[in-house]
């Protein structure tokens, strides 16, 4: 089985906006296959799989196929109506940067942006987010706009064991876009629904000063 | 006591280290969102596993009927602790409990415990059907989840086995046999010198109950494991070769525990999550390699939050007695404890035998008898830890503050009376670490101590200040095995890594880039898992330990180097003969007939010392490709020499100041202050995020964190992160900070580790006495301080 993992993990910025571009552009716009979650028989159409939910699995409900627009891509995915938004890009779409911690909707470590607003991905229905707008933080880290925002938490390691820190940035992002030069306070504010447990928190608003400074022409101090 | 060696003391000038802003090696890799952690991974074909988990605290499993859950589309395996498979596997990680339990069994000992049945299906929900599917009969058994009731002679006894085989911080580590366990009660007893003739020789004797609440580990990432197994053409032999990521560092205790040597057995992964001297590995991570092998299918087996709960301190009641005379001198010390045993198999972390690494061994006073009792209880599993534990000195900080407040004296020359000197416990002299440190913190904070209640703000609340001092220090318990590589012209570090919460490799970095007269950058960092350098051993102070064997190493590659390019120089290729093929090689640097004395490295060039403009770049000065290797530690290691404490080189001081609402019982910390010498400041960033997450840990624990049972049920109450408050954004203070260097420690250019010894302080508490006058048990919520001032809650 090929791993994707290993060697080469010393990103520098460019390698990872790369990497992550890479990974959005992996993703089928269709689906081709349709596996029964139940029993893993593959089918190749979803009429297929319907019919066969009706003959083997009677009374179970059947997955269903929502179209998603992830990072300004459109993308198929076969899900069962029950499964979260997080759950989602996980296992059907294999983005990963949205981490998961509690589970609970009080941590933000599974923060997408969804219609220009931070969402709690572990928290939303994949079924309700058809046709919505959804960045992700591959869509945000591949795109080179930002390049300034994740260089900054770098530089100023706002991130110890790396849980946490998409969701952090992901939050971060949403604030730039509604303020583009926000304070302090205004930074702590907005990523006051952001848990993290090894206690980065001063890191972050020094960060995205900086990027804010940096993005609107400003200068960078070291 | 500097006594540190050769260059490592003798460098003044720094380039590389103490550096600002220089990104983590594998920050990219993790803003980008492109780390996995061990639950992130998802492969084709995967199947999902579940243990069954007890809904009693302490219960045991009569039997279960697992044919209808069999029969479930989708179900793909189901295994009980009767399998012969599970009963041939046995844990192999660091877990500091005795290890005669059989891996898993039909004894649910907590609430939430994985017991009996494992099951494998096509996805989690089909996990969890399965699971509800099991007919299990269950014998539910008495509990103990309060401490008090657990010790009393009449209570249940929840696990007659006896402690066996004394483990690291065991009871009676290095003291007099202690008494043989009784119900659910062991001892771990230590005394020294002759507590009652110090109490004789004392002028008052104060006495005081401190309780440590529990806390939860600081694991963000579920705990989990993804398994597979491959045909590796370069280790054909032996059969399939086994890939698990998700226990990253643990590589070695899974092939141990699947009986593969180690080359048969993969794991790439780098991202621990915040692993805080918390090494267990739980059973998700150890279970999959075996359920992969009976499906031929990979699995997957993640924690879910509430599964993993895990106590990263246990809960402990301690009563001190305290003598001392007339100017505060400390004669004798009594320390009566009560500690949480957890659940069979949980680390002995925080005990007495712990306490030689620290407590009271900075006293001028040796008359100190310390008993613990330690109780088997069915609260929950404490894995490894020690974060929080071998260093709490928080007892005697209590002690100096009372008889501060006693005497009318300020807590600091309290302090500084009690301290031995640097080289014993009879040295006299002070310690010039902590007078530096008191010094500066006094400034930072403009320090004026004040009696219990005697102050108050402007908006009318209470002011409470505290004040504790620490060593940092001299870790070093691990030796580490290195080795750095010049290839075609760069300098390699290869390393397993992994990322934990701590920017170790980068440390290590820096001092290579520091010895060869690099920059930062020019380091090559070679994650490789089958690697041995790992610079994480013995806690995040084996950053500092690491990086004193990685700048010997940096020096005799530095040597090697320079060698190299003399030999070069003396007997350069002829022209056009024997390079082979590829483009011909450099001509060398002036270095003929000349020593490696002679020669330095500056910016990536082989230079003249006596005219560094005059020079060639390393590809130009040897076209060999050069290694050099080190394994060793720091000498003088305090901690494996028994002298940690006893010995003073490096301290710290930290400070806090609340204001209580005595009408709201709310406590706001209005910051705290730390001003830490580790001897030498190695990358600064990394040394302010970690006193910044201790101070934040403190906070927690002293202001919000505990575990929470229902007495009748046992069961727990808050394991999850709406019920279980960790501090956020809003809630954290401000930290200032300031470090000095006085180059005393025995690592890397005098640095000595920083983070253990600040961790869990009562800090918070003890300002809180400062305000009102009274102890506030942590976590000290507004009901508790209300009720210490004999006060109702406002609504
Ligand atoms: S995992 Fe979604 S908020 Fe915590
Ligand atoms: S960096 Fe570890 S949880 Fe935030």
């Amino acid at each position: 089985m090929e791993s994707k993992i290993g060697a080469g993990m010393t990103l520098t910025q460019e390698a990872a906006q790369r990497r992550v571009a890479d990974i959005i552009s992996a993703i089928p716009v269709v689906l081709t296959e349709y596996r029964c979650p139940l029993c893993a028989r593959v089918f190749p159409g979803y009429s297929g799989l319907r019919e066969h939910y009706e003959a083997e699995h009677a009374g179970a409900i059947a997955p269903i196929v929502v179209m998603l627009m992830l990072n300004g891509k459109g993308c198929e995915v076969l899900i069962e109506p029950h499964w979260t938004l997080k759950r989602t890009l996980q296992f059907r779409l294999g983005l990963t940067g949205t981490k998961h911690m509690c589970d609970k909707g009080v941590c933000g470590s599974c923060t997408v942006i969804m219609d220009g607003r931070p969402v709690l991905a572990c928290q939303i229905l994949t079924a309700e987010c058809e046709g919505r707008d959804i960045q992700t933080i591959e869509g945000i880290a591949a795109d080179p706009k930002w390049k300034p925002l994740i260089d900054a938490y770098c530089r100023w390691d706002a991130m110890q064991c790396g849980y946490c820190t998409t969701g952090f940035l992901v939050t971060a992002k949403a604030l730039l876009d509604r303020n583009p030069n926000p304070t302090e306070r205004e930074c702590r504010e907005a990523l006051a629904g952001n848990i993290c447990i090894c206690g980065t928190y001063p890191r972050h608003s020094q960060a995205i000063i900086e990027a804010a400074a940096a993005m609107s022409g400003g200068g960078v101090d070291g | 006591m500097a006594d540190i060696a050769g260059v490592n003391g003798q460098r003044e000038q720094f380039r590389v280290v103490g550096q600002r802003n220089l990104p983590g090696k594998l920050s990219y890799t993790i803003a980008s969102g492109v780390a996995q952690f061990g639950n992130d991974f998802v492969l084709p074909d995967m199947l999902h596993a579940k243990f069954l988990r007890s809904p009693y605290a302490n219960a045991r499993v009569v039997s279960v009927d697992t044919e209808r859950a069999r029969a479930l589309p989708g179900v793909a395996d189901i295994v009980t602790w009767l399998d012969e498979d599970i009963v041939r596997i046995s844990s192999h990680g660091e877990s500091f409990g005795p290890g005669t339990r059989p891996w898993i069994d039909n004894i649910a000992d907590q609430e939430g415990a994985e017991v009996a049945v494992i099951v494998v299906a096509e996805d989690e929900d089909t996990c969890d059907r399965a699971l509800e599917m099991l007919d299990v009969q269950w014998e539910v058994l008495p509990h103990i989840v309060d401490l008090h009731r657990g010790r009393q002679p009449d209570a249940y006894v929840i696990r007659p086995q006896v402690r066996e085989a004394p483990t690291f911080g065991a009871p009676g580590m290095g003291g007099p046999p202690n008494p043989p366990k009784r119900g659910n009660v062991a001892y771990s007893n230590m005394i020294s010198g002759d507590a009652e003739a110090g109490f004789d020789a004392a002028s008052h004797i104060i006495e005081y109950d401190l309780y440590t609440p529990a806390f939860a580990a600081h694991l963000p990432n579920p705990s989990g494991s993804v398994a597979w197994w491959f045909d590796d053409p370069y280790h054909p032999e032996g059969g399939k070769s086994l890939h698990i990521e998700g226990a990253v560092r643990e590589r070695m205790a899974i092939a141990m525990m699947y009986g593969l040597p180690p080359e048969k057995t993969v794991q790439e992964g780098l991202f621990m999550g915040g692993k805080y001297c918390d090494w267990g590995l739980r059973k998700s991570q150890e279970i999959t390699p075996l359920l992969a092998r009976r499906t031929g299918r990979p699995v997957r087996c993640v924690n879910t939050r509430e599964d993993m709960f895990d106590f990263i301190m246990k809960q402990r009641y301690v009563h001190m007695k305290v003598g001392f005379n007339e100017e505060g001198l400390i004669t004798a010390v009594e320390d009566d404890s009560i500690a949480d045993g957890g659940v069979w198999g949980s680390s002995s972390f925080g005990n007495v035998g712990d306490l030689t690494q620290g407590p009271y061994n900075t006293l001028k006073c040796k008359n100190v008898t310390q008993r613990m009792e330690i109780v088997d209880s069915n609260r929950g599993k404490m894995y490894v830890s020690g974060q929080h534990c071998p260093f709490n000195w928080d007892s005697i900080t209590m002690a100096i503050h009372l008889i501060a407040e006693k005497l009318g004296r300020d807590p600091i020359d309290i302090a500084r009376l009690n301290l031995h000197g640097p080289n014993s416990q009879d040295d006299i002299d002070p310690v010039p670490s902590f007078e530096a440190c008191v010094e500066a913190g006094k400034k930072l904070m403009g320090w004026q101590w004040h009696r219990a209640g005697a102050k108050r703000l402007p908006d009318g609340r209470l002011h409470g200040a505290s004040f504790r001092y620490q060593m940092c220090p001299r870790h070093s318990f691990s030796s580490y095995n290195c080795k750095l590589e010049l290839r075609n012209g760069v300098v390699h570090m290869p390393t397993q890594g992994p990322l934990f919460g701590v920017f170790a490799v980068e440390c290590n970095a820096m001092v290579v880039a520091e010895e060869l007269g690099l920059s930062y950058d020019d380091i090559q960092i070679d994650f490789d898992y089958r690697e041995t350098f790992t610079p994480v051993g013995g806690g995040s102070d084996g950053t500092t330990a690491s990086a004193w064997v990685m700048k010997e190493c940096a020096n005799i590659l530095k040597l090697r180097i320079l060698e190299a390019a003399i030999e070069y120089a003396n007997d350069p290729p002829v022209p056009g003969f024997g390079h082979g093929f590829g483009p011909p090689p450099p001509p060398p640097g002036p270095f003929r007939g000349l020593a490696p004395d002679d020669l330095d490295i500056v910016e990536g060039r082989v230079v003249l010392k006596s005219d560094p403009s005059q020079g060639v770049p390393f590809k130009q000065a040897t076209p060999k490709n050069l290694f050099a290797t080190y394994s060793g530690r720091p000498p003088l290691a305090l901690w494996v020499t028994g002298q940690m404490g006893k010995q003073l080189d490096t301290m710290n001081t930290a400070y806090c100041e609340v204001a209580v609402d005595e009408e709201t019982g709310e406590v706001e910390i209005l910051r705290f202050g730390v001003v830490a010498d580790p001897g030498k400041v190695m990358r600064p960033i990394s040394l302010e995020s970690q006193i910044d997450q201790v101070m934040f840990f403190s906070q927690g624990c002293q202001l919000l964190e505990d575990f929470v049972y229902d007495e009748k049920t046992g069961v727990k109450l808050n394991n999850n992160m709406i019920d279980y408050k960790k501090p956020g954004m809003m809630d954290v203070p401000r930290v200032d900070r300031e470090f000095l260097e006085t180059r005393a420690g025995n690592a890397a250019y005098g640095s000595n580790g920083i983070s253990h010894s600040l961790a869990n302080t009562h800090l918070a508490i003890i300002a809180i006495y400062n305000a009102i006058g009274v102890w506030v048990d942590p976590p000290a919520t507004p009901d508790k301080v209300l009720s210490a001032l004999n006060k109702d809650m406002p609504f």
